[in-house]
């Protein structure tokens, strides 16, 4: 029984040109048009040189971090320059920024940076950004150094009273350059804050799943469609029919993912990284968030399947709007002011796991998205599952 | 009825007034995937799903998908999907509605089959002619209370009129309707363009007693025919003639 339902739950919904159109085709669309706007955008931005400031006090003179990362990135010489720095004081960075002439100055307290702008833009995102990659790299090397001495120790390389730091430097920069550890170069080639909008593109993608567990409740719930009351009249076991038709959609569901990165990688040349099973687990973890989302909306909501359609449509946009698919800067505004949203945001919570896998060389932060997904599913799942056991039927 | 009775919903089958298909799966697909969720074994469903076609009428769309088939066509797959696993009692509402006189003419060869082979038949109709054709006990219900029970003579036994004659005349004067009314046996006289009918509460030869009284008065008439009362009127007569929501 449970085979047969699933089989012909597969067969309505590859037929369905309206769940094709949106679980298959449409995220495809919108890539290739992000490709081909954002591509050009990136292009004519790369010339873009960015006016800021950076107070020269002690902890910046001390900062040899901060000091070298922002001589390279303003480098007249190097062609990926980002950043054209005035090293001034800070009520000479305060007069510049209020003058218009710098999108923002950075200035190093105890050791902390802070970045102030005056706007939200995409020039002020990607000062942030750069100052908070600097951060993360400056942690990792750091983190990179201690194990690396800690080992050659253990192992007797190092002498501990006589440490070659040179050597443990070399050795350090050699193992980032191995890929033992990710450091990304954040030059202006390889900041790309297009990512993010294919990040979003995925995690729409994965919420869309939600229109197929929508459907999944509808074919089978008797006030729901007049299929449903077939299905509700025959000796089958509720249980077994829905979730043979969610398992169908599940399945339906992760292989419109898997074209979307296949075109994305190999059509568009899409970077998402080279952790491919952990690409893979948040796609397939991304994917039963947006299902149950739209399990729990098929159940609490008693209204047609077009309309459930569009509110699964909606609830998705909006989530990929919050975490940056409109624009980057929202995502940055919305971590910044209030960062509840994102946390309950499943479209944030992929975004975001893309993000840390990409950018991270821990992978701390993804499973914290993977596990905030889980969570969410499983809420969902719970609405779900308790909103089927309330409901009973006088008359269908 | 609990809804794990699988022992009991094994036997009913339901055919519901509004079509309750899958538009992406074909006419055999969609009988194939409602009888399954009854009938395990794929050799006897292939078998059952056949005659569920043939009984229909719908062998030469079995490829079909349902928005290719016509209203008529639709309704015979409707109940086809709901008859497939040969359930000993069916529900059928209203599966009439709207189809052409062919496919009714098909949809009732194929209920008074169904009865033919054993299966108990619930019908739920509007079209007391349909009625009189395949049921063998009727209920007449009217916002949700039984009004009459019993077969369809006994039914029509009901009704406070023995009979009716129809006659086609033209130009009928109005004292010749109100003469007509005070004649024996009759109960009520309607001209309504050129048809005169007359109803009469009793009686066996109330149409020679008309005609008699036409020829006295050198009435010409076009036709003149008579009906014993049909469910309709008895249906009428028991729920009363003004118009519902």
């Amino acid at each position: 029984m449970f085979i047969h339902n699933f089989k012909y739950a597969l067969k309505t919904l590859f037929r369905d040109k309206m769940l094709i159109f949106w679980t298959f085709a449409f995220p495809i669309i919108l890539g290739t048009f992000f490709n081909m706007a954002f591509s050009n955008i990136e292009n004519s931005e790369k010339l873009e040189i960015i006016d800021i400031a950076i107070v020269d006090n002690d902890e910046f003179q001390n900062n040899e971090l901060f000091k070298e990362a922002f001589k390279t990135l303003s480098d007249e010489e190097n062609e990926d320059r980002l950043f054209n720095t005035k090293y001034v004081t800070e009520e000479e960075a305060k007069q510049l920024l209020e003058k218009d002439e710098i999108t923002g100055y950075l200035i190093l307290e105890e050791d902390t940076p802070k970045v102030v702008v005056a706007t939200s833009g995409i020039n002020e995102t990607i000062l942030k950004y750069v100052v908070e990659e600097i951060t993360t790299n400056g942690e990792i090397v750091e983190n990179l150094m201690e194990k690396e001495i800690q080992q050659g120790i253990g192992s007797g390389v190092y002498n501990l009273y006589n440490l070659d730091y040179e050597k443990i430097y070399k050795n350090v920069l050699e193992k980032t350059q191995n890929q033992e550890a990710k450091i990304k170069n954040i030059s202006n080639n390889n900041l790309s804050y297009t990512m993010i909008e294919f990040y979003t593109l995925i995690a729409m993608s994965c919420l869309y799943g939600g229109i197929l567990g929508m459907v999944a409740i509808n074919k089978n719930l008797p006030n729901m469609s007049n299929n449903g009351k077939r299905v509700s009249i025959a000796p089958t076991p509720k249980g077994k029919v829905i979730s043979s038709s969610i398992l169908a959609g599940y399945i339906t569901q992760l292989v419109g993912l898997a074209l979307l990165f296949i075109y994305t990688v190999f059509v568009l040349k899409v970077d998402y990284g080279t952790n491919l099973p952990l690409i893979i687990l948040l796609g397939v973890v991304g994917s039963l968030a947006g299902l149950s989302m739209g399990l729990a909306i098929g159940t609490l909501f008693k209204t047609n399947e077009n309309i459930k359609t569009g509110i699964v449509i909606a609830v998705t946009m909006f989530g990929c709007f919050l975490s940056g698919m409109m624009g980057i800067t929202m995502k940055y505004i919305v971590d910044t002011n209030a960062p509840i949203i994102n946390k309950i945001n499943p479209a944030s919570m992929i975004t975001d796991g893309f993000y840390s896998l990409y950018y991270y060389d821990t992978l701390d932060r993804y499973y914290f998205n993977i596990a905030s997904l889980l969570i969410f599913s499983f809420i969902m799942i719970v609405i779900s599952y308790s909103s089927l056991r309330r409901q009973k039927y006088d008359s269908i | 009825m609990s809804p794990d009775a699988y022992d009991i919903k094994e036997k009913l089958g339901v055919v519901f007034q509004d079509v309750a298909v899958f538009e992406e799966l074909t006419v055999y697909e969609n009988i194939d995937y409602f009888c399954g969720l009854y009938i395990k074994d794929k050799n006897t469903r292939k078998q059952y799903i056949e005659e569920a076609i043939e009984l229909v009428g719908l062998e030469e769309f079995k490829k079909f998908y349902p928005k290719q088939l016509s209203g008529g066509l639709l309704r015979r797959l409707n109940i086809a999907c709901g008859i497939a696993h040969k359930p000993k009692l069916i529900f059928l509402d209203e599966p009439t509605v709207a189809v052409d006189p062919q496919s009714r003419n098909n949809i009732l060869d194929g209920i008074q089959k169904l009865r033919n082979n054993g299966a108990t038949i619930v019908y739920t109709t509007h079209y007391m002619e349909e009625v009189e054709i395949i049921c063998d006990r009727v209920i007449i219900l009217d916002k949700g209370k039984v009004l009459a029970t019993g077969t369809t003579d006994e039914l029509k036994e009901l009704a406070k009129i023995e009979e009716k004659v129809t006659v086609e005349v033209n130009n009928l004067d109005e004292k010749y309707i109100e003469e007509i009314k005070k004649l024996e046996n009759v109960d009520d006289v309607v001209y309504n363009g050129n048809i005169l009918l007359v109803t009469y509460k009793k009686g066996k030869n109330n149409l020679v007693e008309l005609i008699d009284y036409l020829k006295k008065e050198s009435i010409r008439y076009n036709k003149i025919y008579s009906e014993r009362p049909t469910l309709n009127d008895v249906f009428l007569e028991l729920t009363g003639k003004e118009l519902r929501d």
